[in-house]
């Protein structure tokens, strides 16, 4: 009795220093290096500051007002709100598409995995780059859309404001429609086959059995993809820093870049906070909504406790 | 505030810019009389040549000297080296560290590196209002007494460009003038016989060049500046310098010159005479569209042709059938025809600079790398003395141009704070890409003076 | 059970048996239509992603003069080796292996820790009952939300401080702070979804929290590190704004900066920059490959589910 509760005592006791013991390290980390810079750019956006100078100029909310009023904030935004809904509407679905095609038993099945996924691997830096050569006027894309007869449809796909936007949507979906598709390969095999095949057997036709049996087992994961994805378009910026600069004329200017270049191109690094704070709070809202509407689904059956 | 100080002391500075560079260039051009400044400039030769055996300034305890420039091309990269390397020879105690950066990456992380107090001794500048911030950070080095005794060796008027609030605070190297760099032959195939001198020839030639089937004029969409230099020249010989320094100081751009300039670029792009994919172009894609007979013509500085041949494909650009004219004079514009923008390139020293920063410097403009990089075609030298040796002849030209010019208005996204200079590019970018009115750009840069 | 929803079944036959067979034949044949259809669209999508990929390859082969002439015509005419024996062996090679090498070290440190550090954090997240809990794993869920874009200033400030700015170790430690938010949202339920009995067991057999930890769990979730661990080597091989503000000189460069330098310092000789970028594609090229079962292995054991 009495060794059993001794037992116990020493066991609760050297439980919270393992958890104190196990968490310490990623917190440390977490906090200096994540946490405290994001302390830093709340304090820096209340002040006008070149990121030169010491830190005297306190203006209060100022910076907020000139973002959210003349400031390009808002067409920054608005450039994101467009990658958002493209992403949602099409390039979900696709990689939604290619995952179903890719679930079914083929020869060669591997060869496409292989590829669809190898985007994702390469750097921003070097997509951006290829694209840019790849989309100058006169060079591969026009010419090969001349070649085959197309030559109406060419543009100028990275100089016209009107279709930037467009051309980068193709560009980073490029990149990382493979990742999504791979988030729902997993989450397709993780359905049993039997179900499916219950439900065809059962007279349903293959439409149907992917819609009612196999959509709504695959909804935690589409909607993990879905989240990765909007904050991922949300929070856009080496790929368009490395292909167009936000240019031309701003029409390409994520919220990101708005920060960047308020930051360490005008030196404006008050006001560039305080685009960085926008940008969090964006994220933020949205993140929040999406787990409160959309995610608590899942997460509720997730929630259950273990012991330990 | 203090921004309106700055902006003050940057115009001062360049009209002292233009009454210098007017005398000593005059040296250079041996067709030209000489002039009393002639033998000024001649009799303050030795002393930079004396510079060719630097003093011993370390000691022997071991120093490192942190340099960062962007010269990324050669031969001028190679120049550095070679240049640093001899410094070292001769000064075993001192190692050189250089970094050479891309433009674009050296401003970010120069700033970064300010910011955190964590300046290099020695770095690319370009003098005016970015230099101005720097100093008001306390980053930069004062070397008024430091370079006492051998200022003299100088251009004036281009070492008073890295000067704020009368201390020194960086020396240049290389000093220009923006003009039109053509292709000879594109204009002989179009029927021009000689470069236009008035706003309405040009605009006639380029009809011509675009009729016989070349783009008549490069410009860079991505990067703004390079259309931005045409946009002040516009307003530099219609409103006069005066003007502009005015305009510059009283934060007010809505001026009668500034929308008379941007009718003009209208007038301009109304003849469609840029080379295809100019609006998502940089500099560099502008400089290939040149040098690889793609287009006609650019307006830039005296760094072009160096650009031109590196960014072309055969790596020789247009070799002598590039040409140099000075930008047109506009009809009944008050401005003179041989104003000019213009600018260039130094060198600024960092607050902690040891004193072999300040020595390697003066190894650094002596008469012999001078010359090294004026018949490299790096830079044009502003070391005195140095003039003989510029020997192509479109240099010559722009050496020329840069003696004549009785104002000289400096960049004006460098003469101003970085965050007006983006917003003078901005403005004026949009015009050219056809995305505003001139009311509407004059406006813009008006509100973004206001903010400073 | 979605039995009731057959809403385009062909009629209901009387000769159940006869109905079935037509009906699966049918079916096969709508399956091989639909089977042709699918893997004609994978064909499209897999030239989409090829051609770039091809166009950058074969591009180092040719020179700017055959880029320019013919954009279309992919096959070099004739090869040209110049282009990639200057990166591999010529006058770009130290160039390139210094940043492989920086690229290298940065990876191994960053991704060493984030993988370390992320586990236990997950372990105690998925397996401990303790007040804050929730909360504390809010806190870095959070951190899926906050590139590192967005705090470069005052992250940069930070590393100066601390004394690591022109030091690898200044790129290696907040790219792993960065990395570890979307390591434990994968980790977590990977190990909460081990067996409790599994637990019970090892503590009869008198393992501590650690060593069911480090004996146990660890080799189970095998699949699910191996995941987490490709993301992170990833997100840190191919960063590119915090090693440039962070890294000093050219000597510290990581690839994606060398890439990007490379092709503004020559950015009209498009066959080189080619081939610089291409060689440069080798190592993520060739960690995929290797990787790419591991990966796809771990993400199909259920890693990220939500």
């Amino acid at each position: 009795m009495t060794a059993l509760s001794r037992a116990r005592t020493g066991n609760r006791r050297s439980k919270t220093l393992a958890i104190a013991l196990f968490l310490a390290p990623a917190l440390a980390l977490y906090v200096v290096f994540v946490l405290f810079p994001i302390a830093q750019a709340a304090h820096f956006s209340l002040y006008k500051w070149n990121g030169l100078t010491p830190l005297t100029e306190f203006i209060g909310l100022k910076n907020y007002q000139v973002a959210l009023g003349s400031g390009g904030f808002v067409n920054a935004f608005g450039n994101n709100l467009l990658i958002v809904v493209l992403s949602l509407a099409i390039q979900i679905p696709f990689s939604l598409a290619l995952a179903v095609m890719l679930n079914r038993r083929f020869p060669g099945r591997w060869v496409f995995r292989l590829l669809f996924f190898l985007p994702y691997v390469l750097s921003e830096a070097v997509t951006g780059i290829v694209f840019r050569l790849l989309l100058q006027p006169g060079a591969f894309v026009d010419s090969a859309l001349t070649s085959v007869g197309l030559g109406s449809l060419v543009q100028d796909w990275l100089g016209d404001p009107a279709i930037v936007m467009l051309t980068l949507f193709v560009i980073v979906s490029w990149k990382y429609f493979g990742f999504h598709m791979i988030l729902m390969l997993a989450g397709l095999q993780g359905i049993p086959k039997e179900l499916e095949e219950a439900a065809l057997i059962d007279g349903a036709d293959r439409r149907g059995a992917f819609r009612y049996v196999t959509l709504p087992l695959l909804g935690p994961t589409i909607r993990v993809s879905v989240f990765l994805s909007v904050i991922g378009a949300l929070q856009l910026f080496d790929m368009v820093w490395v292909t167009t600069n936000g240019g031309p004329l701003n029409a390409s200017t994520t919220m990101a870049i708005a920060m960047f270049k308020a930051g360490f191109k005008s030196q404006a690094m008050g006001y560039g906070s305080a685009l960085a704070v926008l940008l969090f709070l964006v994220s933020l809202v949205v993140a929040l909504a999406y787990q409160r509407f959309v995610l608590r689904r899942d997460t509720d059956g997730a929630l259950t406790t273990f012991g330990g | 505030m203090s921004t309106r100080w700055r902006l003050a002391g940057a115009v001062a500075m360049i009209s002292i810019v233009a009454a210098a560079c007017g005398g000593s260039s005059a040296t250079n051009a041996p067709t030209t009389a000489p002039t009393t400044a002639a033998s000024t400039a001649a009799s303050e030769a030795p002393a930079g040549s004396g510079s060719e055996a630097p003093s011993q300034a370390g000691g022997g305890a071991p120093v490192t000297v942190d340099w960062w420039h962007i010269t990324t091309a050669d031969p001028g990269k190679s120049d550095f080296q070679a240049i640093a390397d001899a410094y070292t020879a001769a000064h075993p105690n001192v190692k050189i560290n250089i970094t050479v950066l891309e433009n674009e990456a050296f401003k970010t992380k120069l700033a970064t590196s300010i910011q955190a107090g964590d300046v290099p001794d020695l770095f690319q500048s370009w003098g005016g209002g970015a230099m101005a911030a720097q100093a008001d950070a306390g980053a930069l080095k004062d070397i008024t007494s430091d370079i006492s005794s051998w200022a003299s060796t100088i251009n004036p008027g281009a070492l008073s460009i890295y000067q704020y609030n009368g201390k020194q605070y960086g020396v240049p190297w290389d000093m220009g003038m923006i003009g039109f760099w053509y292709n000879k032959d594109a204009f002989s195939k179009a029927g021009i016989s000689a470069p236009p001198t008035t706003w309405a020839d040009f605009l006639s030639d380029v009809s011509k060049l675009k009729a016989s089937g070349i783009a008549p004029l490069a410009i860079a969409g991505q990067d703004k500046w390079p259309s931005m230099h045409l946009w002040t020249y516009l307003l530099l010989r219609i409103g006069g310098g005066d003007n502009l320094s005015q305009m510059i100081q009283s934060k007010n751009w809505n001026t009668d010159a500034c929308t008379k300039a941007g009718d003009q670029v209208l007038a301009l792009n109304k003849l469609d005479p840029y080379q295809p994919g100019y609006k998502s172009a940089v500099y560099n894609d502008e400089a290939a569209a040149v040098g690889n007979g793609k287009a006609a013509m650019e307006l830039m500085g005296q760094w072009a042709p160096s650009v031109q041949m590196d960014q072309s494909a055969d790596k020789k650009g247009l070799g002598d059938k590039l040409g140099w004219f000075p930008f047109p004079s506009v009809e009944g514009g008050a401005g003179a025809p041989t104003d000019g923008v213009g600018g260039g390139n130094g060198i600024a020293v960092g607050k902690d600079a040891p004193p072999e920063a300040l020595d390697f410097l003066k190894f650094f403009n002596s008469v012999d790398n001078g010359n090294k990089l004026n018949t490299d075609n790096v830079g044009l030298s502003t070391t005195v003395g140095t003039e003989s040796s510029v020997k192509d002849p479109n240099l010559q030209a722009v050496l020329a141009g840069r003696g004549a010019a009785k104002f000289m208005q400096l960049y004006l996204d460098q003469a101003t704070s970085p965050a007006m200079g983006q917003a003078i590019n901005d403005a004026t970018v949009a015009l050219f890409l056809g995305a505003s009115d001139p009311a509407k750009a004059c406006q813009a840069i008006t509100d973004a003076a206001a903010t400073q | 059970m979605a039995t009731s929803t057959s809403t385009s079944a062909p009629g209901t036959g009387a000769d159940i048996g006869a109905a079935t067979g037509a009906r699966s034949r049918a079916a096969a044949r709508r399956i091989s239509v639909i089977g042709v259809t699918s893997f004609v669209v994978m064909l499209v999508v897999a030239t989409a992603i090829l051609v770039p990929i091809g166009y950058s390859i074969l591009g180092g082969f040719k020179t700017n003069g055959q880029l320019v002439a013919n954009p279309v015509h992919v096959i070099p005419d004739p090869w040209v080796f110049d282009n990639y024996r200057e990166v591999l062996v010529g006058s770009f090679a130290p160039t390139f292996w210094r940043e492989f090498l920086n690229s290298l070290i940065v990876a191994v440190v960053a991704v060493g820790l984030t993988v370390l550090f992320a586990s236990l954090a997950a372990f105690v997240f998925a397996r401990f009952a303790f007040r804050g809990r929730e909360a504390l794993f809010t806190l870095f869920v959070f951190g899926l939300l906050f590139p590192s874009a967005v705090a470069i200033l005052p992250l940069f400030i930070l590393v100066k401080q601390v004394g690591l700015s022109g030091n690898l170790l200044g790129v290696a430690l907040p790219q792993a702070a960065f990395a570890l938010p979307l390591s434990i949202v994968i980790l977590r339920p990977f190990f909460r979804a081990i067996p409790a009995e599994l637990e019970d067991a090892a503590r009869i057999d008198g393992c501590s929290s650690f060593g069911f930890f480090w004996r146990v769990l660890l080799p189970l979730a095998r699949p699910a590190l191996a995941t987490v661990s490709v993301l992170a080597v990833v997100g840190t091989w191919n960063a590119f704004l915090l090693p440039l503000v962070v890294l000093n000189g050219a000597d510290q460069w990581t690839l994606p900066l060398g890439v990007m330098n490379f092709s503004t310092q020559y950015s009209s000789d498009h066959a080189k920059v080619l081939a610089f970028t291409v060689v440069s594609l080798i190592p993520a090229i060739a960690f995929y490959a290797v990787a790419e079962r591991q990966l796809v292995g771990g993400l199909t054991s259920g890693a990220v589910k939500g």
